[in-house]
């Protein structure tokens, strides 16, 4: 039975000694400051010097349009696949494509009136 | 060049009561769209018990017609019927118990009786399930619209604090089962649970560890959602902090449905299994009987004493269920169906008095209640007295067929224990019945609020259907035991 195991506990091991070294390779060879230098403690932004000031909040129009769109756009992706494959799915597919599309309908009106997407 | 792929054969009257109660639920969010609010008022819950009535009608044709749809994801029994009436039907009661509470001041009238709808089609395909896939879909429709129903009351701080708690502990619930249920699948390679009982029976795989740590997840996270003892912490919190409609929705259809789907699960493919189960339902039932009946004691507020006490009927219901015959069965059943409405009845009185009097849900808010308001009074009485076991209500008749299958069964010291249960609760539920009708207290609201017909309506039809069942038990009990009797044949 341990045999089985065994290539997951290498996994484990190898992964284990990998983190390890790299994590205590920065303090080994890096160079040896104790200062905490203003650029150590901001939030690393690509290197250059951050331009969000610190308290600064996101609307949260952002948040409801990014919910929103990854949740239409995953829906799409429903469509592919019946969309490759019409002919050999036939009619039945395009009646239920069609009725998962008024669904989908459904809530993008539901959302317009509720006024998710008037930008606040 | 694929060959045409066969559309599949889809039983549309039997798929009905799934594909009326989700058109009904997309209307129903259409309708809270209205302009007007005086028309939404009646619109959207009238276009909701509508949906619920015609459903209702759809399960009742299915009766005797077991039947399995949609390439074996669902099937349609008796069991189906049964639990999904009664889901169907609390949800109704939730929608005429909510009319008068202002769902416009949270999230809206639409959204409510949507979400209320959505959560009882999860209900519906949970009890139907007959997939491990399913019952983990039906699971998560159940519950992700009730963590919401719970948060509905956005101004108040309870009510957001019991969405979210009942939102990170169902979480875990759902997590253990779905663990519970990959197990399952690993040690039987199927998921279609009539072909995990072949396998089960086949291969004698019942000593196999997976299977054994697959069915003891499964079992523990549906007691999180049946809140069984020890899953039950988050019980007394989230049925006081959410809306009181809501609360009796959960402890009415939510249990019913969780303890459906164990039912169909542990009776059905694991019944080969029984000796490695029954013992630990056993520990569950007697864990939540003490538990539950100890909690409620002390408490002040009847939302709470009613949510602990509904973890020690859990406890009951679970003696039902580790007999694993079709008389344990009958009477889980038959019990599930009075509970569901004493347990209505209860809450109907509270919700009442909580529009009516100031402390309407602390026990001193129940001070003079009998002078007040007699018929109110007597719907409590007669609910308190059910849930206590006492003659002549459906509770005495309910408590009375799970001790006899029980003790028939060989599980005698599981009967003592509940019938000691049932003597420690009457020092709870006897003190609401005497704080009623023996104490003095005027705790009317100022300026007095006009009393809701239909609220003191659905106390008093609950309070008579619970005498009618204790009174005329053999009709209900029979229904029940051919409940059971399909359960166990159709395995």
């Amino acid at each position: 039975m341990l045999n089985s195991y065994l290539p997951a506990i290498v996994f484990l091991l190898l992964g284990g000694v990998v983190g390890t070294a790299f994590a205590l390779m920065n303090g080994i060879f890096g160079p040896k400051t104790n200062r905490r230098s203003a650029s150590k403690t901001s939030p690393y932004e690509c290197g250059l010097p951050s331009d969000v000031q610190q308290g600064f909040r996101f609307g949260i129009s952002f948040y409801m349009i990014a919910m929103l769109f990854i949740l239409f756009d995953i829906e799409v992706i429903f469509l592919y696949p019946i969309a490759v494959k019409l002919k050999e799915f036939g009619a039945f597919a395009l009646v239920e494509t069609s009725i998962f599309v008024a669904l989908l309908f459904v809530g993008f009106g539901y959302v317009w009136r509720r006024g998710a997407l008037s930008w606040r | 060049m694929i060959a045409a792929i066969k559309a599949p054969l889809i039983d549309w009257s039997a798929l009905a009561p799934f594909t009326s109660l989700t058109v009904g639920a997309v209307v129903v969010l259409i309708a809270g769209l209205v302009g007007s609010a005086r028309l939404r008022s009646w619109l959207v819950p009238g276009l909701a018990l509508v949906t619920l009535a015609v459903t209702a009608v759809e399960l009742l044709s299915r009766w005797n017609h077991p039947k399995v749809i949609v390439s074996e994801a669902l099937r349609v029994d008796n069991l189906t019927v049964t639990l999904g009436l009664l889901c169907v039907g609390a949800a109704a009661f939730a929608v005429i118990l909510s009319l008068r509470s202002d769902t416009e001041e949270g999230v809206g009238r639409g959204e409510y009786h949507s979400l209320l709808l959505f959560t009882t089609i999860g209900m519906l395909i949970l009890i139907a399930a007959n997939d491990l896939v399913t019952i983990f879909v039906g699971l998560e429709l159940l519950s992700i619209p009730l963590y919401v129903l719970c948060a509905t009351e956005l101004r108040r701080e309870h009510s957001l604090e019991a969405g979210l708690k009942y939102l990170i502990v169902g979480s875990v619930g759902s997590a253990t089962l779905l663990y519970g249920l990959a197990l399952i699948y690993g040690a039987t390679g199927s998921t279609s649970l009539p072909k995990i009982g072949v396998a089960i029976s086949d291969t004698g795989a019942l000593t196999d560890p997976l299977l054994l740590a697959g069915m003891a997840l499964a079992i523990a996270g549906l007691s999180f959602k049946a809140s069984a003892a020890p899953f039950h912490q988050w019980t007394p919190d989230v049925y006081e902090g959410a809306p009181t409609p809501v609360t009796t929705f959960m402890a009415t259809a939510t249990k019913a449905a969780a303890l459906g789907i164990l039912l169909r699960i542990l009776v059905g493919p694991l019944l080969p299994a029984v000796d490695d189960w029954a013992p630990v339902i056993a520990v569950i039932a007697t864990l939540s009987i003490v538990v539950g009946n100890f909690g409620a004691l002390g408490q002040d507020s009847l939302k709470r004493m009613l949510a602990w006490s509904s973890v020690a009927q859990v406890g009951y219901l679970l003696a039902g269920l580790v007999v694993a015959t079709s008389l344990g069965i009958g009477a889980l059943v038959f019990y599930l169906v009075v509970y569901a409405v004493m347990t209505l009845a209860a809450f109907a009185v509270v919700i009442e008095n909580e529009r009516t009097s100031d402390d309407g849900e602390r026990l001193s808010g129940f001070a003079g209640l009998g002078r007040r308001r007699p018929w109110l009074a007597g719907a409590m009485t007669v609910s308190m007295l059910s849930l206590a076991g006492l003659p002549p209500t459906g509770g005495f008749i309910g408590k009375l067929a799970i001790i006899n299958a029980d003790a028939s069964g060989g599980w005698m010291w599981l009967a003592i224990v509940l019938v000691l249960g049932s003597l420690v609760s009457l020092g709870y539920y006897l003190r609401v019945i005497a704080t009623m009708w023996m104490t003095e207290g005027s705790a009317e609201k100022t300026p007095v609020v006009k009393q809701a017909r239909e609220i003191v309506a659905v106390a008093l039809l609950a309070a008579a259907v619970t005498i009618a069942a204790g009174v005329l038990p053999s009709w209900p009990l029979e229904r029940a035991q051919d409940v059971g009797q399909t359960v166990i044949s159709s395995r």
